[in-house]
């Protein structure tokens, strides 16, 4: 390829370029959204290739030189910290580059990472795989998830909780394709000695470039000052919602910040807890009654109930206001984390089910609605950087709550409490969490004027 | 300060006379990521309804 040729192809990726054309629709964002979201929501499922792996040698069973699930549990670990990670460090960039630009490497990270690991499969070496899947397709995680964000709000300054709910949904729907794709994949080529994980990878991540890319291709920028017809944009701020903008460095200074960080940690700490032990907790809650096969099912409701809530809670957003959304989460929440273990005591599955399914739902609520708070509080501006930055709330909790849940456990079951019991503790403390979050949702107040942006600082547009 | 509205310069997509493949891009945009998500959604219902037997 020539230089120029090069040159042109670059070109395409740039913010300028992806500005909209006449007649292009708005509703053509939220595919092109969905399909970064789908393809990265794959680090839910990665567990499927948990057991597989440490039989690589084996085959039938697992030889000493096989890896251990303690080896490869730090896979998925070191992807989730570099999507925090790289989505804190990496979200002004992604910003000032515009999504074309961002979905474009996010597919290049997430597709080179399963190309990686496949190598790292092939010779058996884990290494290959920490850097693959971990630290490469962790760049693509974070990348990926913060990309369509600020654009969606541009295109939907109407509807932004529900235009950000459909992209996120999409991240909690993801292992939906990924988990029975990937099984289907390793049997397909799979031999009685050989088992396919190599090929699967190379398969999945083929797959997930063309998607990424298809993403890439189809998104646009609103022209600057688009608005969508009919809308009329507030002139005066409504008590949490501003008319300004505010930079992401200043962002950090602000309290709002903080206390919005501490919002979205405690729900998700509470939240992803519960997701960890959803399937041990069901059967020994009601042994002889929730066998093994029941519990998986269990967990497979609850992640529906999670993708669901991403849509729902963030839509709902639009009409009753953020701030509101979180009093909802933090009250209901807390109601039902300690009404629930009642439901095992009583024996009555069906309630069981369905208290876990709301928390469930709020839980991805939390996640989806959080982009439009943002974007309320501090303006559309930096929304996809600051966004980025807050992420790092969710990997704090991604370590707190599973920590948490099974310390807890373990020293209930310890101090001699049946097992069905020990569970009461954990979602009292989990009750108590989201106390702490609706205090923390109470305190928010409107970003002080003296944080808004001047033109003088001179960021991006 | 509020941001200017719609300058002509730039276009406005919202309000531009209808491409007539628009229907049919966006159909297929949705159809691209609703099959496998619609797929994917259908498995895990399949595996829940485990708790109900």
């Amino acid at each position: 390829m020539s230089s120029t040729t090069a040159q042109a192809a670059v070109g395409l990726l740039n913010r300028e370029r992806t500005v909209a054309g006449i007649g292009f629709s708005r509703w053509m964002v939220p595919p092109a959204a969905l399909c970064v979201h789908l393809c990265i929501g794959q680090a839910y499922a990665f567990s499927v290739f948990n057991l597989p792996m440490t039989r690589l040698i084996g085959i039938a069973q697992s030889a000493p030189d096989d890896w251990k699930l303690t080896d490869l549990g730090w896979i998925f670990s070191i992807a989730i910290f570099v999507l925090g990670a790289s989505a804190a460090l990496l979200g002004r960039w992604v910003e000032e580059g515009g999504p074309r630009r961002a979905m474009f490497t996010a597919g290049l990270c997430w597709a080179g990472g399963f190309l990686l690991s496949a190598v790292g499969v092939y010779v058996h070496n884990i290494w290959l795989i920490y850097l693959g899947y971990g630290v490469l397709g962790g760049f693509g995680l974070g990348i990926g998830y913060i990309s369509p964000v600020s654009t969606l709000i541009r295109w939907f300054p109407d509807r932004p909780g529900m235009a950000t709910g459909m992209a996120i949904m999409g991240f909690g729907g993801g292992a939906f394709i990924a988990s029975p794709l990937s099984v289907w994949l390793m049997r397909m080529f799979s031999t009685p000695t050989h088992i396919g994980v190599a090929e699967t990878f190379i398969v999945l991540g083929l797959i997930y470039l063309c998607f990424m890319m298809v993403g890439a291709a189809i998104v646009r920028l609103p022209p600057p000052g688009w608005l969508p017809p009919g809308y009329e944009p507030p002139v005066e701020p409504q008590k949490l919602i501003t008319t300004r903008n505010v930079f992401v460095y200043q962002a950090l200074k602000t309290p709002q910040f903080w206390l919005i960080w501490l919002v979205l940690c405690l729900n998700v700490t509470a939240g992803i807890g519960v997701l960890g032990q959803a399937s041990a907790m069901s059967q020994e809650m009601f042994p002889a009654r929730i066998t093994a096969a029941a519990a998986a099912g269990f967990v497979g409701l609850l992640s529906l109930a999670n993708m669901a809530g991403r849509f729902l809670w963030s839509s709902l957003s639009d009409v009753i206001g953020r701030k509101s959304t979180y009093f909802v989460f933090f009250t209901l929440g807390a109601i039902l984390y300690a009404v629930v273990p009642i439901t095992g005591r009583i024996g009555s599955i069906a309630l069981f089910v369905l208290g876990y399914a709301i928390i469930l739902s709020m839980y991805g609520g939390g996640f989806a609605t959080i982009p439009a708070y943002l974007r309320d509080l501090f303006g559309t501006m930096q929304v996809g950087a600051i966004h980025g930055r807050l992420l790092t709330a969710w990997s704090t909790a991604g370590i707190l709550g599973p920590v948490l849940v099974n310390y807890l456990r373990e020293y209930r079951i310890a101090q001699g409490v049946p097992k069905a019991e020990a569970y009461s503790t954990t979602m009292h403390v989990m009750a108590g969490l989201l106390v702490i979050g609706f205090i923390a949702n109470l305190l928010v107040r409107p970003v002080d004027p003296k944080y808004y942006y001047k033109a003088e600082e001179k960021p991006h547009a | 300060m509020p941001e200017p509205r719609n300058p002509a310069s730039s276009g406005n997509p919202g309000s531009a006379p209808p491409d007539p493949l628009a229907g049919v891009k966006l159909a297929f945009a949705w159809l691209f990521v609703g099959i496998p998500a619609v797929w994917g959604i259908w498995q895990v219902f399949v595996k829940s309804l485990a708790l109900f037997k």
